[in-house]
């Protein structure tokens, strides 16, 4: 088993974070695991992306041009990252904002409106987890137990309480993704 | 697969090969770090502020207000024998260089860290192996080599800090860990290394009789100094930096092969570059091409012989670095026109694809040796 998966969107949308915990689930399931962050000169409301790979083997090259699953959140990514989905693999998008759709056939397109979900049920804080919930059901790479144990080695014990939370936000994501072609 | 398995048993961890560095520093027995912020190395004294190692281990952790002071306390604190070293990337390391120099010149151990990023000039924060001739070459005046560790994964970024402390003090010599951007900042597992308690006096004395802690009656003074007024002098210390750097040639040389049993062409490749060209042979290999990858993980001293070998048995080799051709010098003369060694490159802060790579090695490489 073998994942290569971009994310990403604005700046303070929880790009680096989901690819985080993604990355700490895949530790909790046995997986060799890579996180590599665009680094830039990044700032809220620019661009950010991360670069995440689950796999059973020792992983070659962290740094990718074509991927089996790409998850954009905002048009831009959309723009750049469509055409480096390898054909057969998966691309998520959150429709928030978009005004022009993804419109390849020989990848599987899902759409998942986490955003619109998160302000309209006050969620804002667990959008992120809504959409890796949402990668979850159409991709099964890691097990939520494993999401919640990375949780729960990533994050301060301070934090803890808000675990169920982000197990719920999980839940959402999965009954609101929605295949689209 | 055995270090998988080892792996299980001991406690894997998550993060970035900067903050890997900032572990590894404390639990080698690091006495000072001495350190001013630059991008992409930033976190490596945010680790170790945050880590607090002064409550702990007593290790000094400073930001200084230059490269230029960061370099030259760590020069006072390998003159008393102290496990010191600094970090920075390209820009602040050539501000460094007069230092490592002296630092060269007055035999000096320390650990020197540079996480590369574009240039020249400020350059880019992104991910660079530009630095290669500066480091290997000797970027500040004299007849100096530094050892070079070029790590290709977060494990090898905290066990080349170790051995990087090791070297420098077996041969006195400052020891660089070259690394770029994308090993820096990306996040992997990590097994760290045990804690080492750091150095009393009393060993310190035992193992640097040079150091300058304090005379005692019974010997005379020590001098940490890279000036000697009389050439005869001068040429005596060189003649001593020379026989040393033969030895390291003769012992240290580390590097990894990757599918070269068999190979008809290789690629060498060291750092992020490496990672890039292993997904490169896994790709020619699918399609039938039977390429290996040699990186070097001591980039001095150079892997020259076994490349050489190499030169001899394969058809055709490509050296592929994030610069404008560096290494691909070395590769040369260890071959020593036995074989074509072509040259791919990315500058500025770009990371080559595996895909880029294989094109190159297929229209560059294999075509020309039908030639």
């Amino acid at each position: 088993m073998k994942e290569e998966i971009i994310i990403a969107g604005f700046g303070g949308q929880g790009v680096l974070s989901m690819g985080k915990i993604l990355a700490y689930s895949g530790l909790m399931q046995g997986k060799e695991v890579s996180w590599i962050p665009s680094y830039g000169p990044e700032q809220r409301g620019g661009t950010a992306n991360v670069t995440v790979i689950l796999s059973d083997e020792r992983i070659s090259s962290p740094v990718l041009s074509t991927f089996d699953t790409a998850i954009v959140l905002n048009q831009p990514s959309l723009e750049r990252f469509e055409n480096a989905v390898k054909p057969g693999g998966t691309l998520i998008f959150d429709g928030n904002g978009f005004k022009k759709f993804p419109t390849r056939t020989d990848i599987n397109i899902y759409r998942i409106d986490a955003t619109e979900y998160a302000y309209a049920n006050n969620e804002s804080k667990t959008m992120n987890m809504i959409i890796l919930g949402g990668l979850l059901k159409v991709r099964p790479i890691v097990l939520v137990e494993n999401v919640l144990k990375g949780l729960k080695k990533s994050l301060p014990d301070r934090h803890h309480h808000l675990i169920p939370m982000n197990e719920k936000a999980i839940q959402i994501g999965m009954g609101l993704i929605k295949k689209v072609n | 697969m055995n270090d998988s398995k080892k792996q299980h048993n001991e406690e894997v961890r998550l993060m970035k090969g900067n903050e890997a560095i900032a572990h590894a520093a404390i639990r080698c027995g690091c006495d000072g770090y001495f350190g001013y912020p630059i991008t992409p190395q930033s976190e490596i004294m945010e680790t170790l502020m945050e880590l607090e190692p002064w409550n702990t281990t007593g290790m000094v952790v400073l930001q200084a207000e230059s490269e230029i002071a960061s370099i030259n306390m760590v020069y006072g604190a390998a003159g008393c024998g102290k496990k010191s070293m600094t970090s920075s990337s390209s820009p602040g390391v050539s501000l460094m260089q007069e230092g490592i120099s002296y630092l060269a010149g007055a035999e000096l151990p320390c650990v020197i860290v540079n996480v590369m990023r574009g240039g020249p000039g400020l350059g880019t924060i992104q991910p660079s192996q530009a630095d290669y001739f500066q480091t290997v070459k000797g970027g500040g005046h004299g007849d100096y080599k530094m050892i070079t560790l070029a790590p290709a994964s977060v494990q090898e970024m905290a066990d080349h800090t170790v051995l990087a402390f090791d070297l420098a003090f077996k041969y006195r010599t400052p020891t660089m860990v070259l690394a770029d951007g994308v090993i820096g900042q990306m996040m992997e597992k990590v097994i760290l290394p045990p804690y080492q308690p750091r150095m009393t006096e009393e060993q310190i004395i035992e193992i640097c009789p040079w150091a300058t802690l304090g005379k005692t009656a019974n010997r005379k003074p020590n001098y940490i100094t890279s000036l000697a007024l009389l050439s005869e002098d001068m040429e005596k210390l060189n003649m001593r930096l020379q026989t040393r750097y033969r030895e390291i040639e003769k012992n240290e040389v580390l590097y990894e092969e990757f599918s070269c049993q068999d190979a008809n062409y290789l690629i060498v490749a060291f750092g992020t570059c490496a990672r890039v060209c292993q997904k490169t042979v896994e790709m020619a290999r699918a399609d039938g091409i039977k390429v290996g990858l040699l990186r070097p993980i001591t980039l001095f001293p150079f892997p020259t012989k076994a490349i050489g070998e190499y030169g001899r048995q394969t058809k055709g080799i490509l050296t592929v670095e994030m610069n404008a051709g560096q290494m691909v010098e070395d590769v040369r003369l260890a071959v020593n026109g036995a074989v074509k060694v072509e040259f791919y490159g990315r500058m500025g802060g770009i990371v080559p694809s595996a895909d880029e790579v294989l094109e190159v090695l297929k229209s560059k490489v294999i075509i020309s040796t039908f030639e």
